[in-house]
């Protein structure tokens, strides 16, 4: 069996930061599988999908990712990043840009370095960004600019960004934070349905316990940056899950101390 | 700003210091202080009534001077783009926005007047003097604006553009510049605006444009046709506000 991602003894501080993030984390995502990562606030959740990303630098521990290590000191090149795609919590769209100019912008990394400096896409990368919009059922809102539409819409905008993108693995930060129920759930299966008509492998987090046993075929729980359980979706109790959030306000104690 | 106990003290001594020096080691006479006020009189006598007949030369500086400030804007945004960006945090290492940024701010400690002189000096007399210090002066300060404009962009747009493999000028122009464009018109604008007002004057000191005539007709003693030249400028100034402020508009 093939591996997406291999993470073994994972440890990460954030510059400034006197706790740590993560904490001896250890998993292994096989590829094609849909996983969930459940946790309360500042559990790592983003910390863990964006370091997976190749966004961050500085840790301890190995990593890798589609089959080739990533470098704790260094992005990884510049030419393996589309095939990991990444849905941001807070969007990151470029607000004064159109809904179509932000799904094309997940197609830069594939286009050739003039076309993409010019924003000219071909025909196939404009077919690619129309398929995604209407796969996220925002077809009609193409011409439309970033900035006048709702948190919903936007949200479906990052994910068709994502999907444009064609990523073998999919890093999904809550996906649906910001939609209704039914439409968080027509958006995840969307996105975990896209990703296994590819034969990619998608990790979303979310706070939505119920979403991830729908969704997902394995549930991770982390909490104060230490993977809490890591099942199958059958064998996750309802216990396990309401102890992950037990108390889980603001918990300034619960970290550990920073790597020294 | 309140000053407060010796400090407040010492730079309040300090300030009357600094006027009475002025006051005891230049020669201002007091009489002459006095008597200014009807020579001044006299000489706005003489301005009135305006002679209109120099609408000719007025079409001609007011002309060139546009010219210059056009011209000297162009070369000021062309310098200024690869400037801001080298300039600007978000787009390159300390080694190399620090050094840039110490350049920008000693061109913009230059005056203009001394530019266009030294320009005069180089080049010799006429607009091309002119526009060169145009473009020299402004870039101090739009190289800024610009590089201000790229650091003042939200990050996360960028960060994602990067997780998709965008390189840095790609970033720079589908993640940054389409945030930073009104800032950039609205800036560049503003410049402009000063261009002119400054070229308005870059005559006097023979680098073209209507403030030539201006200092021709006062050294000749041609002052009803220094003061046409002089509400041909006011005018002008005002006309530049009121499109500005237009523009503005359009921007916001
Ligand atoms: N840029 C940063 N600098 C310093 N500390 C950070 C930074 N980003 C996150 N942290 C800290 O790292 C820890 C994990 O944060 P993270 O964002 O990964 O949590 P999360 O599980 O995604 O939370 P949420 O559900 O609220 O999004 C938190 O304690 C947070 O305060
Ligand atoms: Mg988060």
């Amino acid at each position: 069996m093939s591996t997406a991602a291999r993470i073994d003894d994972l440890s990460f501080a954030h510059q400034g930061a006197d706790l740590r993030a993560l904490e001896r984390v250890s998993l292994v995502i096989p590829t094609g599988e849909n996983i969930a990562l459940l946790g309360p606030s500042g559990a790592g959740k983003t910390t863990l999908l964006a370091l997976l990303d190749g966004r961050l630098q500085g840790w301890r521990g190995r990593v890798s990712v589609l089959g080739a290590p990533l470098d704790p000191d260094h992005p990884p090149p510049r030419a393996i990043r589309p095939e990991t795609g990444f849905v941001f919590q807070e969007f990151a769209l470029v607000e004064r840009s159109t809904v179509l100019r932000n799904v094309l912008n997940g197609r830069l990394g594939r286009m050739s370095p003039l076309r993409a400096l010019l924003g000219s896409p071909t025909k196939h990368d404009l077919e690619i960004a129309r398929t995604a919009l209407a796969d996220c059922g925002i077809a009609d809102l193409a011409d439309r600019r970033v900035d006048s539409l709702s948190g919903g819409q936007r949200q479906r905008v990052a994910i068709a960004r994502c999907l444009a993108q064609e990523p073998r693995l999919i890093l999904a930060d809550e996906p649906v934070s910001n939609l209704d129920p039914t439409r968080a759930g027509e958006i995840l299966s969307l996105l975990t349905g896209a990703a296994r008509a590819r034969g990619a492998t998608a990790l979303f987090s979310s706070h939505q316990p119920d979403l991830a046993r729908r969704f997902a075929q394995r549930i991770i729980g982390i909490r104060g940056g230490r993977i809490v359980f890591d099942v199958p979706t059958s064998e996750l109790s309802e216990d396990a899950t309401a102890e992950l959030y037990r108390d889980a306000e603001p918990m300034p104690g619960l970290g550990l101390r920073a790597v020294s | 700003m309140r000053l407060r106990g010796f400090g407040g003290f010492a730079t309040s001594a300090l300030i009357a210091g600094a006027i009475l020096w002025s006051f005891a080691t230049t020669e201002v006479e007091l009489s002459r202080l006095m008597s200014a006020g009807p020579r001044i009189a006299d000489f706005l006598g003489r301005m009135f009534p305006p002679d209109p007949s120099v609408m000719a030369e007025i079409r001609k500086g007011s002309a060139e001077t546009l010219r210059i400030a056009i011209l000297g804007s162009l070369g000021a945004v062309i310098l200024s783009v690869p400037l801001g960006i080298l300039a600007s945090e978000t787009m390159v290492s300390p080694a190399v926005f620090r050094p840039i940024r110490t350049l920008l701010a000693f061109i913009r400690a230059i005056p203009l007047i001394l530019v266009a002189m030294l320009m005069v000096g180089a080049v010799g007399l006429g607009p091309l003097p002119g526009i060169i210090a145009i473009a020299f002066h402004a870039t101090g300060m739009l190289a800024k604006f610009y590089a201000e404009a790229i650091d003042g962009v939200s990050r996360a747009p960028i960060a994602a553009l990067e997780s998709a493999g965008a390189g840095p000028l790609v970033r720079l122009r589908h993640a940054i510049w389409p945030q930073m464009a009104p800032v950039v018109a609205r800036d560049t604008i503003f410049r402009f605006e000063l261009n002119l007002r400054e070229s308005l004057i870059l005559g006097i000191v023979g680098a073209g444009g209507i403030g030539f005539y201006i200092q021709t007709y006062v050294r000749s003693f041609q002052y009803d046709k220094a003061a046409s030249v002089t509400i041909a400028v006011v005018v002008m100034v005002i006309a530049i506000e009121a499109i500005n402020v237009a523009l503005r508009r359009r921007f916001a």
